[in-house]
Protein backbone atom coordinates (compact mmCIF):
# COMPACT_ATOMS: atom_id res chain seq x y z
CA UNK A 1 0.00 0.00 0.00
CA UNK A 2 2.41 2.64 1.13
CA UNK A 3 4.68 1.89 -2.13
CA UNK A 4 1.94 3.07 -4.08
CA UNK A 5 1.88 5.84 -2.08
CA UNK A 6 5.30 6.87 -2.93
CA UNK A 7 4.52 6.37 -6.51
CA UNK A 8 1.33 8.69 -6.64
CA UNK A 9 3.47 10.89 -4.67
CA UNK A 10 6.03 11.41 -6.87
CA UNK A 11 3.81 11.48 -9.84
CA UNK A 12 2.03 14.35 -8.44
CA UNK A 13 4.58 16.52 -6.92
CA UNK A 14 6.64 16.01 -10.43
CA UNK A 15 3.67 17.80 -12.02
CA UNK A 16 3.09 20.53 -9.57
CA UNK A 17 6.74 20.81 -9.68
CA UNK A 18 6.26 21.38 -14.05
CA UNK A 19 3.33 23.95 -13.36
CA UNK A 20 5.40 25.89 -10.37
CA UNK A 21 8.65 26.16 -12.79
CA UNK A 22 6.72 27.22 -15.44
CA UNK A 23 5.30 29.82 -13.20
CA UNK A 24 8.47 30.83 -12.27
CA UNK A 25 9.98 31.46 -15.40
CA UNK A 26 7.08 33.30 -16.74
CA UNK A 27 7.32 35.44 -13.85
CA UNK A 28 11.14 35.72 -14.29
CA UNK A 29 10.79 37.01 -17.62
CA UNK A 30 7.43 39.37 -16.28
CA UNK A 31 10.51 41.01 -14.29
CA UNK A 32 12.77 41.47 -16.61
CA UNK A 33 10.34 42.70 -19.23
CA UNK A 34 9.26 45.21 -16.29
CA UNK A 35 5.78 44.93 -16.84
CA UNK A 36 4.03 46.84 -14.11
CA UNK A 37 1.04 48.71 -13.46
CA UNK A 38 -0.62 51.14 -10.97
CA UNK A 39 -1.70 48.45 -8.45
CA UNK A 40 0.75 45.81 -9.23
CA UNK A 41 4.08 47.48 -8.71
CA UNK A 42 7.45 46.05 -10.28
CA UNK A 43 9.01 44.30 -6.59
CA UNK A 44 5.84 42.34 -5.93
CA UNK A 45 6.83 40.21 -9.54
CA UNK A 46 10.05 39.74 -8.25
CA UNK A 47 8.77 38.93 -4.77
CA UNK A 48 6.44 36.44 -6.34
CA UNK A 49 9.18 34.79 -8.77
CA UNK A 50 11.01 33.99 -5.46
CA UNK A 51 8.54 33.13 -3.35
CA UNK A 52 7.40 30.76 -6.30
CA UNK A 53 10.53 29.27 -6.63
CA UNK A 54 11.21 28.30 -3.36
CA UNK A 55 7.77 26.83 -3.25
CA UNK A 56 8.75 24.58 -6.27
CA UNK A 57 12.05 23.60 -4.56
CA UNK A 58 9.71 21.66 -2.12
CA UNK A 59 7.66 20.08 -4.36
CA UNK A 60 10.62 18.72 -5.96
CA UNK A 61 12.28 17.62 -3.02
CA UNK A 62 9.32 16.16 -2.52
CA UNK A 63 9.23 14.45 -5.79
CA UNK A 64 12.92 13.12 -5.95
CA UNK A 65 12.75 11.89 -2.16
CA UNK A 66 8.95 9.95 -2.50
CA UNK A 67 11.23 8.51 -5.84
CA UNK A 68 14.07 7.58 -4.47
CA UNK A 69 13.10 5.90 -1.27
CA UNK A 70 10.55 4.14 -3.37
CA UNK A 71 11.58 0.46 -2.70
CA UNK A 72 10.43 -0.68 -5.84
CA UNK A 73 12.62 1.17 -7.86
CA UNK A 74 15.53 0.71 -5.54
CA UNK A 75 16.99 4.34 -7.19
CA UNK A 76 19.24 5.41 -4.53
CA UNK A 77 20.16 9.30 -4.12
CA UNK A 78 23.40 8.58 -6.34
CA UNK A 79 20.33 8.47 -9.31
CA UNK A 80 19.15 11.95 -8.53
CA UNK A 81 22.66 13.51 -7.74
CA UNK A 82 24.82 11.93 -10.39
CA UNK A 83 23.18 12.35 -13.59
CA UNK A 84 23.05 9.07 -16.21
CA UNK A 85 24.43 7.33 -13.27
CA UNK A 86 20.89 5.80 -12.64
CA UNK A 87 20.56 1.57 -13.59
CA UNK A 88 17.02 2.71 -14.61
CA UNK A 89 15.52 4.65 -17.31
CA UNK A 90 19.38 6.22 -17.51
CA UNK A 91 19.07 8.60 -19.78
CA UNK A 92 15.45 10.22 -18.97
CA UNK A 93 16.33 10.48 -15.22
CA UNK A 94 19.62 11.77 -15.72
CA UNK A 95 18.01 14.92 -18.10
CA UNK A 96 16.24 15.06 -14.16
CA UNK A 97 19.02 15.11 -12.52
CA UNK A 98 20.77 17.65 -14.81
CA UNK A 99 18.05 20.35 -14.44
CA UNK A 100 18.12 19.48 -10.64
CA UNK A 101 21.70 20.26 -10.74
CA UNK A 102 21.25 23.75 -12.73
CA UNK A 103 18.59 24.35 -10.43
CA UNK A 104 20.54 23.98 -7.39
CA UNK A 105 22.95 26.54 -8.63
CA UNK A 106 20.42 29.17 -9.28
CA UNK A 107 18.86 28.77 -6.09
CA UNK A 108 21.94 29.07 -3.93
CA UNK A 109 23.53 31.94 -6.08
CA UNK A 110 20.47 33.85 -6.05
CA UNK A 111 20.41 33.32 -1.79
CA UNK A 112 23.77 34.67 -1.66
CA UNK A 113 23.87 37.03 -4.49
CA UNK A 114 25.43 39.48 -2.06
CA UNK A 115 28.82 37.58 -2.08
CA UNK A 116 29.00 36.47 -5.95
CA UNK A 117 28.24 39.77 -7.13
CA UNK A 118 26.04 40.51 -9.74
CA UNK A 119 27.24 39.69 -12.28
CA UNK A 120 28.19 36.21 -11.87
CA UNK A 121 24.52 35.78 -10.19
CA UNK A 122 23.19 36.89 -13.96
CA UNK A 123 25.03 34.45 -15.72
CA UNK A 124 24.13 31.17 -13.33
CA UNK A 125 20.75 32.90 -14.13
CA UNK A 126 20.70 32.52 -17.55
CA UNK A 127 20.66 29.07 -16.92
CA UNK A 128 16.82 29.08 -16.09
CA UNK A 129 16.47 28.77 -19.67
CA UNK A 130 18.63 25.91 -19.81
CA UNK A 131 16.84 24.42 -16.75
CA UNK A 132 13.19 24.43 -17.67
CA UNK A 133 13.30 22.81 -20.61
CA UNK A 134 15.58 19.77 -19.65
CA UNK A 135 13.15 19.39 -16.82
CA UNK A 136 10.24 19.54 -19.35
CA UNK A 137 11.59 16.69 -21.52
CA UNK A 138 12.45 14.46 -18.30
CA UNK A 139 8.76 14.51 -17.76
CA UNK A 140 7.73 13.72 -20.97
CA UNK A 141 10.27 10.74 -20.96
CA UNK A 142 9.73 9.17 -18.12
CA UNK A 143 6.27 10.13 -16.96
CA UNK A 144 3.90 8.01 -15.38
CA UNK A 145 1.00 9.96 -17.00
CA UNK A 146 2.48 11.50 -19.92
CA UNK A 147 -0.47 10.21 -22.42
CA UNK A 148 -2.62 11.19 -20.09
CA UNK A 149 -5.15 13.89 -21.10
CA UNK A 150 -4.88 16.27 -17.81
CA UNK A 151 -1.34 16.07 -18.36
CA UNK A 152 -0.90 16.73 -21.56
CA UNK A 153 -3.45 19.93 -21.06
CA UNK A 154 -1.63 20.85 -18.57
CA UNK A 155 1.79 20.53 -20.48
CA UNK A 156 0.56 22.24 -23.01
CA UNK A 157 -0.43 25.49 -21.09
CA UNK A 158 2.82 25.45 -19.29
CA UNK A 159 4.82 25.30 -22.47
CA UNK A 160 2.96 27.37 -24.32
CA UNK A 161 2.65 29.98 -21.64
CA UNK A 162 6.62 29.93 -21.15
CA UNK A 163 7.12 29.89 -25.01
CA UNK A 164 5.11 33.19 -25.76
CA UNK A 165 7.37 34.61 -22.70
CA UNK A 166 10.16 33.55 -24.18
CA UNK A 167 9.52 34.79 -27.18
CA UNK A 168 8.58 38.20 -26.35
CA UNK A 169 11.39 38.27 -24.38
CA UNK A 170 13.79 37.50 -27.07
CA UNK A 171 11.96 40.28 -29.09
CA UNK A 172 11.59 43.20 -26.82
CA UNK A 173 14.61 45.02 -25.56
CA UNK A 174 13.57 46.66 -21.92
CA UNK A 175 14.95 49.59 -21.10
CA UNK A 176 16.21 49.67 -17.48
CA UNK A 177 13.50 52.22 -15.98
CA UNK A 178 16.41 52.88 -13.18
CA UNK A 179 19.22 53.97 -14.99
CA UNK A 180 18.23 57.50 -15.32
CA UNK A 181 17.42 57.80 -12.08
CA UNK A 182 21.13 55.21 -11.12
CA UNK A 183 22.79 58.47 -13.12
CA UNK A 184 21.11 61.16 -11.33
CA UNK A 185 22.00 59.47 -7.88
CA UNK A 186 25.64 58.56 -9.02
CA UNK A 187 26.35 62.04 -10.08
CA UNK A 188 25.39 63.59 -6.17
CA UNK A 189 27.59 61.36 -4.76
CA UNK A 190 30.65 61.64 -7.19
CA UNK A 191 33.61 63.48 -5.47
CA UNK A 192 36.21 61.87 -7.90
CA UNK A 193 36.55 65.44 -9.82
CA UNK A 194 37.33 67.38 -6.74
CA UNK A 195 40.50 67.63 -5.73
CA UNK B 1 38.51 58.62 38.65
CA UNK B 2 35.37 59.34 37.05
CA UNK B 3 35.55 60.03 33.38
CA UNK B 4 34.02 63.73 32.46
CA UNK B 5 31.11 64.18 29.99
CA UNK B 6 31.96 64.32 26.30
CA UNK B 7 30.85 68.18 26.37
CA UNK B 8 32.52 69.41 29.36
CA UNK B 9 34.97 71.60 29.45
CA UNK B 10 34.62 75.40 27.90
CA UNK B 11 31.47 77.16 26.32
CA UNK B 12 29.68 75.19 23.52
CA UNK B 13 29.43 78.33 22.34
CA UNK B 14 33.04 79.87 22.51
CA UNK B 15 34.21 77.30 19.10
CA UNK B 16 36.33 74.20 19.16
CA UNK B 17 38.46 73.48 22.03
CA UNK B 18 42.00 73.88 21.06
CA UNK B 19 45.17 70.83 21.14
CA UNK B 20 46.45 73.00 24.02
CA UNK B 21 43.25 73.33 26.22
CA UNK B 22 41.88 69.67 25.16
CA UNK B 23 45.55 67.95 27.21
CA UNK B 24 45.51 70.62 29.87
CA UNK B 25 41.99 69.32 30.34
CA UNK B 26 42.37 65.46 30.31
CA UNK B 27 45.78 65.54 29.91
CA UNK B 28 48.61 63.45 27.37
CA UNK B 29 46.90 60.47 25.10
CA UNK B 30 48.79 57.74 26.18
CA UNK B 31 49.73 55.03 23.33
CA UNK B 32 47.88 52.09 23.81
CA UNK B 33 48.20 48.48 21.64
CA UNK B 34 44.83 45.76 21.04
CA UNK B 35 44.45 45.38 24.53
CA UNK B 36 42.33 48.54 24.53
CA UNK B 37 39.53 46.51 22.51
CA UNK B 38 39.03 44.14 25.55
CA UNK B 39 38.90 47.52 27.68
CA UNK B 40 35.77 48.63 25.26
CA UNK B 41 34.63 45.25 25.44
CA UNK B 42 33.84 45.56 29.51
CA UNK B 43 32.98 48.77 28.68
CA UNK B 44 30.45 48.03 26.81
CA UNK B 45 30.47 50.49 24.32
CA UNK B 46 27.99 50.70 21.56
CA UNK B 47 27.80 52.21 17.97
CA UNK B 48 26.48 55.83 18.15
CA UNK B 49 25.68 56.46 14.40
CA UNK B 50 22.27 54.51 14.51
CA UNK B 51 23.24 50.69 14.35
CA UNK B 52 24.34 50.40 18.23
CA UNK B 53 26.32 47.45 17.45
CA UNK B 54 29.25 46.17 19.86
CA UNK B 55 32.31 48.55 19.70
CA UNK B 56 34.63 46.13 20.94
CA UNK B 57 33.65 43.23 19.40
CA UNK B 58 33.49 45.12 15.98
CA UNK B 59 37.29 46.15 16.50
CA UNK B 60 38.29 42.55 17.60
CA UNK B 61 36.65 41.35 14.30
CA UNK B 62 38.36 44.31 12.63
CA UNK B 63 42.08 43.11 13.66
CA UNK B 64 41.95 39.65 12.47
CA UNK B 65 40.29 41.22 9.12
CA UNK B 66 42.80 44.28 8.53
CA UNK B 67 46.25 42.61 8.90
CA UNK B 68 48.03 45.69 9.09
CA UNK B 69 46.33 47.49 5.95
CA UNK B 70 43.46 48.26 7.36
CA UNK B 71 41.76 52.06 7.04
CA UNK B 72 40.06 53.83 9.68
CA UNK B 73 36.95 55.80 8.62
CA UNK B 74 35.66 58.91 10.99
CA UNK B 75 32.01 58.84 10.00
CA UNK B 76 30.93 62.30 10.66
CA UNK B 77 28.37 62.53 7.73
CA UNK B 78 25.60 63.01 9.72
CA UNK B 79 23.10 63.12 6.87
CA UNK B 80 20.09 62.65 9.11
CA UNK B 81 17.81 65.47 8.76
CA UNK B 82 16.90 66.35 12.43
CA UNK B 83 20.08 65.31 14.04
CA UNK B 84 22.73 67.91 14.54
CA UNK B 85 25.05 66.02 17.45
CA UNK B 86 27.85 64.88 15.47
CA UNK B 87 28.35 68.22 13.88
CA UNK B 88 27.83 69.77 16.61
CA UNK B 89 30.70 67.39 18.70
CA UNK B 90 33.02 67.75 15.89
CA UNK B 91 32.98 71.40 15.92
CA UNK B 92 33.40 72.14 19.42
CA UNK B 93 35.12 68.89 20.92
CA UNK B 94 37.01 67.94 17.75
CA UNK B 95 40.12 66.22 19.31
CA UNK B 96 38.36 64.12 21.55
CA UNK B 97 37.17 62.23 17.82
CA UNK B 98 40.57 62.69 16.56
CA UNK B 99 41.75 61.05 20.13
CA UNK B 100 39.74 58.07 19.28
CA UNK B 101 40.75 57.68 15.80
CA UNK B 102 44.30 57.86 16.77
CA UNK B 103 43.59 54.68 19.53
CA UNK B 104 41.74 52.64 16.46
CA UNK B 105 44.53 53.62 14.29
CA UNK B 106 47.36 52.07 17.38
CA UNK B 107 44.43 48.87 18.06
CA UNK B 108 44.09 48.02 14.27
CA UNK B 109 47.42 48.96 12.99
CA UNK B 110 45.57 50.65 10.42
CA UNK B 111 47.38 52.59 7.94
CA UNK B 112 45.16 55.91 7.20
CA UNK B 113 42.71 57.69 9.26
CA UNK B 114 40.32 59.09 6.97
CA UNK B 115 37.90 61.80 8.17
CA UNK B 116 34.44 61.81 6.29
CA UNK B 117 32.52 64.87 7.34
CA UNK B 118 29.59 66.05 5.85
CA UNK B 119 30.43 68.38 3.20
CA UNK B 120 27.06 70.57 4.97
CA UNK B 121 28.45 71.11 8.14
CA UNK B 122 30.62 74.16 7.66
CA UNK B 123 31.67 74.61 11.41
CA UNK B 124 32.44 71.08 12.01
CA UNK B 125 34.56 70.55 8.80
CA UNK B 126 36.73 73.89 9.47
CA UNK B 127 36.71 72.50 13.26
CA UNK B 128 38.23 69.14 12.36
CA UNK B 129 40.68 70.87 9.63
CA UNK B 130 41.91 72.84 12.44
CA UNK B 131 42.37 70.39 14.68
CA UNK B 132 44.33 67.98 12.35
CA UNK B 133 46.80 70.86 11.72
CA UNK B 134 47.56 70.72 15.55
CA UNK B 135 48.37 67.03 15.55
CA UNK B 136 51.85 65.59 15.93
CA UNK B 137 53.69 64.90 13.14
CA UNK B 138 53.24 61.31 13.18
CA UNK B 139 49.49 61.69 13.38
CA UNK B 140 48.83 64.03 10.63
CA UNK B 141 50.62 62.02 7.95
CA UNK B 142 48.13 58.77 8.89
CA UNK B 143 45.10 61.49 8.58
CA UNK B 144 43.33 62.69 5.50
CA UNK B 145 40.02 64.88 5.49
CA UNK B 146 37.24 63.98 2.80
CA UNK B 147 33.65 65.62 2.42
CA UNK B 148 30.69 62.98 2.42
CA UNK B 149 28.07 64.62 0.03
CA UNK B 150 24.86 65.46 1.62
CA UNK B 151 22.90 62.43 0.85
CA UNK B 152 21.06 60.15 3.03
CA UNK B 153 22.46 57.20 2.59
CA UNK B 154 26.00 58.46 2.25
CA UNK B 155 26.48 58.49 5.93
CA UNK B 156 25.75 54.62 5.45
CA UNK B 157 29.08 52.58 6.05
CA UNK B 158 29.79 50.50 2.79
CA UNK B 159 29.21 53.89 0.97
CA UNK B 160 31.45 56.31 2.94
CA UNK B 161 34.24 52.99 2.75
CA UNK B 162 33.28 53.14 -1.21
CA UNK B 163 33.94 57.08 -1.87
CA UNK B 164 37.34 57.06 0.69
CA UNK B 165 38.57 53.78 -1.97
CA UNK B 166 36.99 54.98 -5.01
CA UNK B 167 35.26 58.84 -4.65
CA UNK B 168 31.69 57.79 -5.48
CA UNK B 169 29.71 57.25 -2.08
CA UNK B 170 27.76 54.39 -3.29
CA UNK B 171 26.50 51.69 -0.69
CA UNK B 172 27.79 48.61 -1.80
CA UNK B 173 26.71 44.74 -0.63
CA UNK B 174 30.33 43.43 0.23
CA UNK B 175 32.86 45.79 1.94
CA UNK B 176 35.50 47.81 -0.93
CA UNK B 177 38.36 47.56 1.40
CA UNK B 178 38.76 46.48 4.85
CA UNK B 179 37.46 49.64 6.55
CA UNK B 180 36.69 50.37 10.09
CA UNK B 181 33.69 52.57 9.56
CA UNK B 182 32.75 54.43 13.65
CA UNK B 183 31.13 57.07 14.26
CA UNK B 184 32.50 60.59 15.51
CA UNK B 185 30.66 60.03 18.89
CA UNK B 186 31.45 56.83 19.36
CA UNK B 187 35.45 57.44 18.92
CA UNK B 188 34.64 60.29 21.12
CA UNK B 189 33.52 57.99 24.54
CA UNK B 190 36.57 55.38 23.09
CA UNK B 191 39.20 58.17 23.68
CA UNK B 192 37.63 58.54 27.50
CA UNK B 193 37.63 54.89 28.05
CA UNK B 194 41.18 54.67 27.11
CA UNK B 195 42.31 57.54 29.40
CA UNK B 196 39.96 56.73 32.38
CA UNK B 197 38.75 53.00 32.06
CA UNK B 198 35.41 53.45 31.79
CA UNK B 199 33.21 55.32 30.00
CA UNK B 200 31.44 58.71 30.79
CA UNK B 201 27.79 56.96 30.84
CA UNK B 202 26.15 59.54 28.38
CA UNK B 203 24.79 59.63 25.38
CA UNK B 204 23.87 62.67 23.18
CA UNK B 205 20.69 63.19 22.04
CA UNK B 206 19.01 65.81 19.43
CA UNK B 207 16.13 66.92 20.54
CA UNK B 208 13.63 68.09 17.19
CA UNK B 209 10.19 69.27 16.56
CA UNK B 210 7.39 70.74 19.21
CA UNK B 211 10.18 71.55 22.10
CA UNK B 212 10.90 75.26 23.25
CA UNK B 213 14.30 74.69 23.28
CA UNK B 214 15.23 71.74 20.46
CA UNK B 215 18.60 71.34 20.07
CA UNK B 216 21.90 68.90 21.55
CA UNK B 217 22.19 67.59 24.74
CA UNK B 218 24.10 65.30 26.68
CA UNK B 219 22.52 62.99 28.81
CA UNK B 220 23.36 60.42 31.53
CA UNK B 221 22.32 56.92 29.97
CA UNK B 222 20.31 56.32 33.09
CA UNK B 223 18.25 59.27 32.41
CA UNK B 224 14.97 59.25 30.30
CA UNK B 225 13.35 60.08 26.97
CA UNK B 226 10.79 62.59 29.21
CA UNK B 227 13.73 63.89 30.90
CA UNK B 228 15.40 65.08 27.90
CA UNK B 229 12.40 66.43 26.02
CA UNK B 230 11.86 68.68 29.38
CA UNK B 231 15.55 69.55 29.50
CA UNK B 232 15.12 70.81 26.05
CA UNK B 233 12.29 73.12 27.49
CA UNK B 234 9.71 71.04 27.65
CA UNK B 235 7.19 70.35 24.84
CA UNK B 236 5.19 73.51 23.23
CA UNK B 237 2.25 72.08 23.06
CA UNK B 238 0.28 68.51 24.26
CA UNK B 239 2.84 66.01 22.49
CA UNK B 240 1.04 63.42 19.96
CA UNK B 241 3.63 60.85 19.50
CA UNK B 242 7.87 60.70 20.03
CA UNK B 243 10.16 59.98 17.31
CA UNK B 244 13.26 57.83 18.71
CA UNK B 245 16.18 57.25 16.21
CA UNK B 246 15.36 59.66 13.20
CA UNK B 247 13.93 58.81 10.22
CA UNK B 248 14.58 55.26 10.18
CA UNK B 249 13.19 55.31 13.57
CA UNK B 250 10.25 54.26 15.56
CA UNK B 251 7.01 56.46 16.20
CA UNK B 252 5.85 55.41 19.99
CA UNK B 253 3.10 56.87 21.68
CA UNK B 254 4.04 59.99 24.20
CA UNK B 255 3.28 57.64 27.46
CA UNK B 256 5.30 54.54 25.65
CA UNK B 257 8.05 56.03 24.81
CA UNK B 258 8.70 58.77 28.21
CA UNK B 259 9.58 56.50 30.71
CA UNK B 260 12.02 54.62 28.52
CA UNK B 261 15.91 54.84 29.66
CA UNK B 262 18.50 56.74 26.70
CA UNK B 263 20.81 53.56 27.45
CA UNK B 264 21.18 51.79 24.60
CA UNK B 265 21.56 48.11 26.17
CA UNK B 266 18.42 48.74 27.76
CA UNK B 267 16.74 49.61 25.35
CA UNK B 268 17.42 46.85 23.12
CA UNK B 269 16.47 44.12 25.79
CA UNK B 270 12.96 46.20 24.79
CA UNK B 271 13.72 45.85 20.91
CA UNK B 272 14.11 49.30 20.54
CA UNK B 273 16.96 51.72 19.52
CA UNK B 274 18.14 55.31 20.24
CA UNK B 275 19.53 55.44 16.66
CA UNK B 276 21.01 58.13 16.08
CA UNK B 277 19.96 59.90 19.10
CA UNK B 278 17.15 61.94 17.59
CA UNK B 279 14.36 62.33 19.73
CA UNK B 280 11.73 63.89 17.41
CA UNK B 281 8.56 65.41 19.32
CA UNK B 282 5.17 64.96 17.21
CA UNK B 283 2.82 68.08 18.31
CA UNK B 284 -0.98 67.25 18.42
CA UNK B 285 -1.53 69.79 16.26
CA UNK B 286 0.48 68.63 13.21
CA UNK B 287 -1.10 66.00 11.27
CA UNK B 288 0.71 62.69 11.53
CA UNK B 289 -0.55 61.22 8.39
CA UNK B 290 1.06 64.29 6.56
CA UNK B 291 4.22 64.32 8.25
CA UNK B 292 4.72 60.25 7.38
CA UNK B 293 4.11 61.05 4.18
CA UNK B 294 6.19 63.70 3.71
CA UNK B 295 9.17 61.68 5.69
CA UNK B 296 8.48 58.81 3.11
CA UNK B 297 8.58 60.41 0.59
CA UNK B 298 11.95 61.80 1.45
CA UNK B 299 13.20 58.47 1.86
CA UNK B 300 12.27 57.42 -1.39
CA UNK B 301 13.81 60.28 -2.94
CA UNK B 302 17.06 59.15 -1.30
CA UNK B 303 17.22 55.46 -2.56
CA UNK B 304 20.55 55.24 -4.66
CA UNK B 305 18.25 53.38 -7.39
CA UNK B 306 20.38 50.59 -7.58
CA UNK B 307 18.18 47.83 -6.16
CA UNK B 308 14.92 48.40 -7.72
CA UNK B 309 12.91 46.79 -5.14
CA UNK B 310 14.24 49.48 -2.81
CA UNK B 311 13.91 52.58 -5.48
CA UNK B 312 10.28 51.54 -6.69
CA UNK B 313 9.28 49.71 -3.61
CA UNK B 314 9.46 53.29 -1.64
CA UNK B 315 7.95 55.22 -4.06
CA UNK B 316 5.12 53.29 -4.65
CA UNK B 317 4.78 53.46 -0.32
CA UNK B 318 5.41 57.02 -0.64
CA UNK B 319 2.56 57.30 -3.48
CA UNK B 320 0.38 55.59 -1.66
CA UNK B 321 0.85 57.36 1.80
CA UNK B 322 0.54 60.77 0.00
CA UNK B 323 -2.68 59.99 -1.67
CA UNK B 324 -3.70 59.35 1.67
CA UNK B 325 -2.68 62.43 3.25
CA UNK B 326 -3.69 64.43 0.14
CA UNK B 327 -7.42 63.19 -0.63
CA UNK B 328 -8.21 61.00 2.38
CA UNK B 329 -8.23 57.43 3.65
CA UNK B 330 -9.03 54.63 1.12
CA UNK B 331 -8.85 51.20 2.33
CA UNK B 332 -7.34 50.18 -1.23
CA UNK B 333 -3.99 52.27 -0.44
CA UNK B 334 -4.43 51.50 3.75
CA UNK B 335 -4.00 47.54 2.72
CA UNK B 336 -1.23 48.46 0.34
CA UNK B 337 0.93 49.81 2.58
CA UNK B 338 0.63 46.94 5.08
CA UNK B 339 1.40 45.01 2.67
CA UNK B 340 3.86 46.14 0.56
CA UNK B 341 5.88 47.57 3.56
CA UNK B 342 6.43 43.87 3.92
CA UNK B 343 7.63 42.69 0.73
CA UNK B 344 10.26 45.79 0.28
CA UNK B 345 11.69 44.68 3.36
CA UNK B 346 15.45 42.79 3.02
CA UNK B 347 15.25 43.32 -0.19
CA UNK B 348 17.91 46.02 -0.67
CA UNK B 349 22.09 45.77 -0.87
CA UNK B 350 22.03 48.27 1.89
CA UNK B 351 19.70 48.51 4.85
CA UNK B 352 17.84 51.49 3.25
CA UNK B 353 14.76 49.93 2.47
CA UNK B 354 14.34 48.19 5.79
CA UNK B 355 14.91 51.48 8.17
CA UNK B 356 12.38 53.25 5.77
CA UNK B 357 10.06 50.53 6.06
CA UNK B 358 10.43 50.10 9.69
CA UNK B 359 9.69 53.31 10.07
CA UNK B 360 6.31 53.27 7.91
CA UNK B 361 4.89 50.17 10.27
CA UNK B 362 5.71 51.87 13.41
CA UNK B 363 3.93 54.92 12.11
CA UNK B 364 0.89 52.90 10.72
CA UNK B 365 0.79 51.19 14.48
CA UNK B 366 0.99 54.51 16.78
CA UNK B 367 -1.37 56.64 13.95
CA UNK B 368 -3.65 53.91 13.53
CA UNK B 369 -6.55 56.73 14.19
CA UNK B 370 -5.26 59.09 11.96
CA UNK B 371 -4.26 56.65 9.24
CA UNK B 372 -7.94 54.87 9.56
CA UNK B 373 -10.01 58.06 9.40
CA UNK B 374 -8.00 60.99 7.70
CA UNK B 375 -9.76 63.58 5.70
CA UNK B 376 -7.86 66.27 3.45
CA UNK B 377 -7.30 68.73 4.43
CA UNK B 378 -5.96 72.00 3.22
CA UNK B 379 -3.22 72.87 5.70
CA UNK B 380 -0.55 70.77 6.98
CA UNK B 381 -1.01 72.16 10.32
CA UNK B 382 -4.35 71.29 11.06
CA UNK B 383 -5.06 67.44 11.65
Amino acid sequence: MSYTFLWYATRGAGAVSMVLLSGVVILGILSALRVQATGWPRFLTTGLHRNVALTAVVFLALHIVTAVVDPYTHLGFGAALVPFSSYYRTFWLGLGAVALELMVAIVITSLVRGFVGHRAWRLIHWLAYACWPVAIIHGFGTGTDVWSVWFLALAAICIGAVGVATVVRLTTQPVDPLAGAKVAFRSSVDRRQLP
Amino acid sequence: MNPPRLLAGRNLSAGPESFAEHTARLGQLLSRGPELIETLVHSGLSGRGGAAFPVGHKWRAAVARFKGSGIVVVNGAEGEPRSKKDSLLMATRPHLVLDGAVLAAQALQAREIVLYVGEEHQAARIAMERAVAERSEGERRLMRMTSAPARYVAGESSAAVHLVTSGVALPTTTPAAPALVQNVETLAHVALIARFGQDSATVLVTVAGGVTHPGVLEMETSATVGSAVTLAGGVIEPARAILLGGYFGTWMGVDDAWGLPLDPAALRERGLSLGCGVIGVQPRSRCAVCETAGILRYLARESSAQCGPCFFGLRALADACSRIAGSGTNADDLHRLERWAVEVRGRGACKHPDGAVMFLQSALRTFAPEFAHHAAHDSRRTA
